[in-house]
């Protein structure tokens, strides 16, 4: 009980102080997982769309694969993002491991398939009534695309803000692709690790609550955006 | 805007659900689509509306092949209102067809105002009653003054109250505007109160036609004297 009540002061203390290598570390988290969930949005939902409107051969299994995909355990899609680029391997020659695009590569990987599938399921439950409704009142293709994903709005926001809490909470994948060197490719949730490891509890505390309040952040905006939507 | 039909044959995995040779609707007529569950009334709106296409034949409008789909409007027996206030959803088509702003706040008040509906301007669309659903999707329909207005059961489930004010909306906006209007309804009443023209089918085909007091009143088909009797078995 000790270690915790002093770890929290530590952390409050840390927090206000305005730890340089602490901010440091919240800045590259931030950075890995927003511009990962930025490509993974830019792909997962026309994908998404596409998949839910579309009829082809394979529909079934290829859905059935981005439903598995959507739970991929990190250190799987960490360990194939770091063979794919490790000195031996088929993209070996960029030399990206231990650098932060190999974590955002990694990123990517997990969270695609969420936005992917959540997409997916949406337009599913919607393209049918929300085409239909469009068509009798004159719109064309590209009007029911634009009033397909009005009407979807709400849930790609969650969809999207899933996504960035697998990202930014993630440790498994930026490790292995990471390495979490200190000053270029450390983030939070593999500080946390290490700090564990050292027994410094406080400090990994301190970087907890940080994590924790920028997920709480991150949800309040959600949580604003679908009460602002459904009053 | 007249509609004919010609040799118009639908099927769905392999049982044929219209089968209609020859036939049509008059120009700013109001016509009353009747018939049992299963007769096709459902299919042949939906192919004068353009969500499907038919199998054979073909529908000619105002004596084109081609479909002014900008003209052609249906409002679904459980209409979908978009996600939206009630004015954002009766301007929605008139955005589309680029009428000016202006021109849209005044046609959204005429309209809230004919259907009873002002104070709910600014109400959510998912707030609604579904009596109150039914008339936004009306009035979102009228919007842009279609000239062919398709009806899939427009009172099916509402009270008396509504069905009345719907029924003479309808009226009005049909002697106003000259539209012609399709409207399936299971209420032989309504069909002889608001329309001058029915359908009768029944399996698909059309087994009646002509004017509504006439059919209803002295059907010369047995089929459409037994529908209209109540004594039609299925």
């Amino acid at each position: 009980m000790d270690t915790i009540g002093h770890g929290f002061e530590e952390a409050i203390r840390l927090i206000f102080a305005g730890d340089a290598e602490i901010f440091e570390i919240v800045g590259l988290s931030l950075y890995v997982s927003i511009f990962s969930v930025v490509v993974s949005t830019i792909l997962g939902i026309p994908l998404g769309i596409l998949l839910g409107t579309c009829s082809f051969r394979g529909k079934g299994i290829l859905v059935r694969i981005i439903y598995t995909l959507m739970s991929l355990p990190p250190v799987i899609a960490g360990l194939a993002v770091f063979l794919i680029f490790m000195r031996r391997g088929p993209l070996g020659s960029l030399q990206l491991n231990y650098t932060v695009s190999a974590m955002i590569i990694a990123q990517i990987c997990l969270v695609t398939p969420i936005i992917i599938g959540l997409t997916y399921n949406m337009v599913k439950e919607k393209a049918l009534v929300v085409n239909q409704l469009g068509m009798t009142l004159g719109a064309g293709r590209f009007q029911r695309l634009r009033l397909l994903i009005y009407e979807m709005r709400v849930g790609i926001t969650t969809a999207v803000i899933s996504g960035f809490g697998r990202a930014i909470s993630e440790v498994g994948a930026v490790m292995i692709v990471g390495g979490n060197i200190k000053g270029k490719t450390r983030v939070m949730t593999t500080y946390i690790s290490e700090l564990k490891g050292m027994g410094n509890f406080e400090r990994a505390m301190a970087v907890g609550l940080i994590l924790l309040l920028i997920s709480f952040v991150v949800n309040a905006m959600l949580y604003h955006f679908q009460e602002r939507e459904s009053r | 805007m007249d509609v004919r039909f010609t040799d118009l044959k639908k099927s769905y995995d392999g049982r044929l659900v219209l089968n209609l040779p020859d036939g049509g609707i008059r120009s700013g007529s109001r016509t009353a689509l009747i018939g049992p569950n299963g007769a096709g009334k459902s299919t042949l709106l939906r192919i004068l509306a353009g969500l499907e296409s038919s199998d054979q034949g073909s529908v000619q409008y105002d004596g084109k092949r081609e479909m002014p789909r900008q003209d052609i409007t249906l409002v679904f027996q459980k209409p979908y209102l978009l996600s939206t206030t009630v004015e954002n959803n009766i301007a929605y088509p008139m955005k589309l067809r680029g009428v000016p702003k202006a021109q849209i706040a005044e046609r959204i008040d005429e309209l809230l105002e004919e259907l009873g509906l002002t104070a709910f301007k600014k109400q959510k669309a998912w707030k609604l009653s579904g009596g109150e659903t039914q008339k936004v999707a009306l009035a979102r329909a009228l919007s842009f003054h279609p000239r062919l207005l398709l009806l899939d059961e427009p009172t099916a489930n509402i009270d008396p109250h509504t069905t009345a004010e719907i029924e003479r909306m309808l009226l009005t906006i049909s002697e106003k505007e000259a539209i012609t209007i399709v409207v399936i309804t299971h209420n032989l009443a309504q069909a002889k109160r608001l329309c001058d023209d029915v359908l009768m089918l029944h399996k698909g085909e059309l087994v009646e036609a002509g004017e509504s007091r006439k059919v209803l009143a002295q059907p010369q088909n047995e089929i459409t004297r037994q529908f209209v009797a109540g004594e039609l078995l299925l």
